[in-house]
């Protein structure tokens, strides 16, 4: 196959239109690290249950396809609630290990249910608007991953403004900073938490569903390759660092889809995981990360 | 009978996977690349009896060496990071790794057959031991002596002063530090060790097992890797079999009848277990409880960290 400049850039557009949905996905990671210096790996599986509660209720309850894009950020907030109790508020605060680990039991126990409630076989997804395809001169656009990329946009700004220029925001900032000194000044930080861990699971259940979307189906087939392609966005942006994660998920999605493009897709994720390996030799504080947030 | 014997077969190869991870968390790391070394390990000493028709043990010995020549190159990288990011990395690498055997497609004919790993179909003919006239007994005792190899050799480590450097930098990096320790050479031999003991059980997984494929090797096979000495807590080296055997013998084979609710168990076992005993359910206390109740006297340093 020849691959000439038009393919290369056209590769890119899909990328980086795809991307934002990585870009979200790394933004909930970051935000859970940087509340609690603690990695949450359930995180992605939880944003495809909620994709998945807000497919099932549709289907059960005969309601517009459209308050899927509601009912699953909203069941993925209240699932990230249940895995702050379960993996994270009562463990001990200096052992980072024991609740990564059971966040990956978390991660497990999640995507075994959805696998044995839906037998492993995909489901198709309502898309966000379907029959969009355009030209812009000669690359073709898909009018539904412009929409991702708009939403996800509109939910960064969201953050953005939640984090710098609310109360809560500040409380969340201050805990992240120093918990301790935090909890002195009277802030709640176990609720603080609990409040960052919904919004993550909400950012994470809009991701979800605009990933299934822009795909097409949902399948528990997607989870894993999400929850490494988050983290890798998190690390590549650098542990906390928001406009990092942002970034990376751009970066992260423009390479995969150029990858696809030489490579194919059994071997596209090899250079994904790959591009972690060159920026932990050479910038292993990722992008944007400060060298507190090494570890 | 023959069911027995499978379980057992099944339970020294964890057991294998098991103590290589348990080597990394002595010096606090949790490694989620146990698989891919493992598999490496399979891979390497398959093609290597299959398509060289090479001996069983030297076909071990050097899929041993391979996984442990890639732990050493994953060393140094990944630790540069520690801790979270290191989880991260190894994660990317059991994924690369079975990427890697997913796309590999290798046929070469021996004796008028095609054999080799054959992509997505898997690598199917490994019938070293049927093809050499080793029973099944034979075989499990073949991977039990090296499970008692590794675990004598872990428990006489933890009596010399290495593995007392092992433990300094699993309990405290900057204290064992500033004692004069070289941090990236005892992370990197740890990493190495693991990585060979995870590619002899590879190898005897591969042999006992006659196929593998890319399925074997996900991150599921890693969550149970890390799991027993984190379950069995890393203060001993019988506390990782005692898991292996309660997960697989119990969890697998003794709940079989609930069908895949098993790992959704699996799951669930691993949240409660964090929950109440964060450092492994075998940790200091219970040791010296149970030497107490054995009438000996209580080692006085086996406080819990």
């Amino acid at each position: 196959m020849n691959i000439d400049h038009i393919d290369v850039i056209q590769a890119l557009i899909d990328g980086i239109l795809y991307g934002s949905t990585y870009a979200l996905l790394g933004l909930g990671f970051t935000l859970i690290f940087g509340a609690m210096h603690k990695l949450n790996i359930a995180y992605a599986a939880s944003s495809i249950a909620g994709a998945y509660v807000g497919l099932a209720s549709i289907s059960v309850m005969a309601i517009p396809p459209i308050l899927v894009f509601f009912i699953g950020p909203l069941s993925a907030g209240a699932i990230g609630l249940v895995i702050y109790f379960a993996c994270f508020r009562y463990m001990p605060t200096g052992n980072q290990l024991a609740p990564l680990m059971a966040s990956i039991g978390a991660l497990f126990f999640v995507d075994e249910i959805i696998i044995h409630e839906t037998s492993g076989s995909p489901l198709s997804f309502p898309a966000l608007l379907p029959d969009s395809y355009f030209f812009l001169g000669q690359f073709g656009i898909r009018g539904d991953l412009v929409m991702v990329m708009f939403f996800s946009f509109v939910l960064m700004g969201i953050v953005m403004f939640l984090l710098y220029r609310t109360k809560l925001g500040l409380a969340t900032r201050a805990t992240s900073q120093q918990s301790v000194a935090a909890l002195l000044c009277g802030i709640p930080t176990h609720r603080t938490n609990a409040t960052t861990f919904v919004l993550a699971g909400i950012l994470g259940g809009f991701a979800g569903c605009l990933i299934a979307a822009a795909v097409g189906v949902l399948s528990p087939l997607i989870t894993l390759p999400l929850t490494i392609k988050g983290l890798i966005v998190t690390v590549i942006g650098g542990l906390g660092s928001i406009r990092g994660a942002i970034i990376a998920g751009f970066l992260i999605g423009s390479f995969e889809n150029i990858f696809l493009l030489v490579r194919g897709v059994n071997e596209r994720d090899i250079y994904v995981f790959l591009l972690l390996f060159v920026f932990l030799v050479f910038r292993p504080n990722g992008l944007f990360g400060t060298a507190i947030d090494r570890d | 009978m023959l069911y027995f014997l499978g379980i057992f077969q099944t339970i020294g190869v964890h057991t294998l996977l098991g103590l290589s991870a348990y080597v990394l968390l002595l010096t606090g790391q949790l490694s989620l690349g146990q698989v891919g070394f493992f598999a490496i390990g399979a891979y390497v000493s398959g093609i290597l009896t299959v398509l060289f028709s090479w001996h069983i043990f030297a076909a071990l010995a050097v899929g041993a060496l391979v996984a442990g020549f890639f732990a050493f190159l994953i060393g140094f990288p990944a630790l540069r990071v520690k801790g979270l990011m290191l989880v991260v990395a190894t994660i990317a690498f059991s994924e690369i790794v079975r990427l890697f055997f997913f796309n590999l497609s290798w046929r070469v004919e021996v004796n008028g057959f095609d054999v080799g790993p054959d992509s997505t179909q898997g690598f199917r003919e490994i019938r070293y031991f049927a093809a050499n006239g080793w029973e099944q007994t034979h075989v499990v005792a073949l991977i039990w002596s090296f499970v008692i190899l590794v675990m004598f050799l872990l428990w006489w480590l933890d009596r010399v002063r290495a593995g007392a450097v092992l433990r300094a930098v699993g309990e405290d990096d900057l204290a064992a530090q500033s004692s004069g320790v070289n941090l990236t050479m005892v992370k990197v031999a740890a990493m190495t060790a693991g990585g060979v003991i995870a590619g002899i059980g590879g190898g005897l997984f591969a042999h006992s097992t006659t196929y593998v494929d890319h399925h074997t090797f996900t991150i599921l096979l890693a969550t149970f890797a890390v799991s027993y000495p984190i379950l069995g807590g890393h203060k001993n080296v019988f506390g990782t079999l005692l898991a292996v055997i309660f997960i697989q013998g119990f969890v697998i084979e003794g709940l079989r009848f609930m069908g895949d609710y098993r790992n959704i168990v699996f799951g669930l076992l691993i949240i409660f277990a964090m929950n109440l005993r964060p450092q492994g359910l075998v940790d200091g206390h219970f040791i010296s409880d149970i030497k107490k109740k054995l009438g000996g006297k209580p080692k006085k340093d086996s406080a819990d960290a």
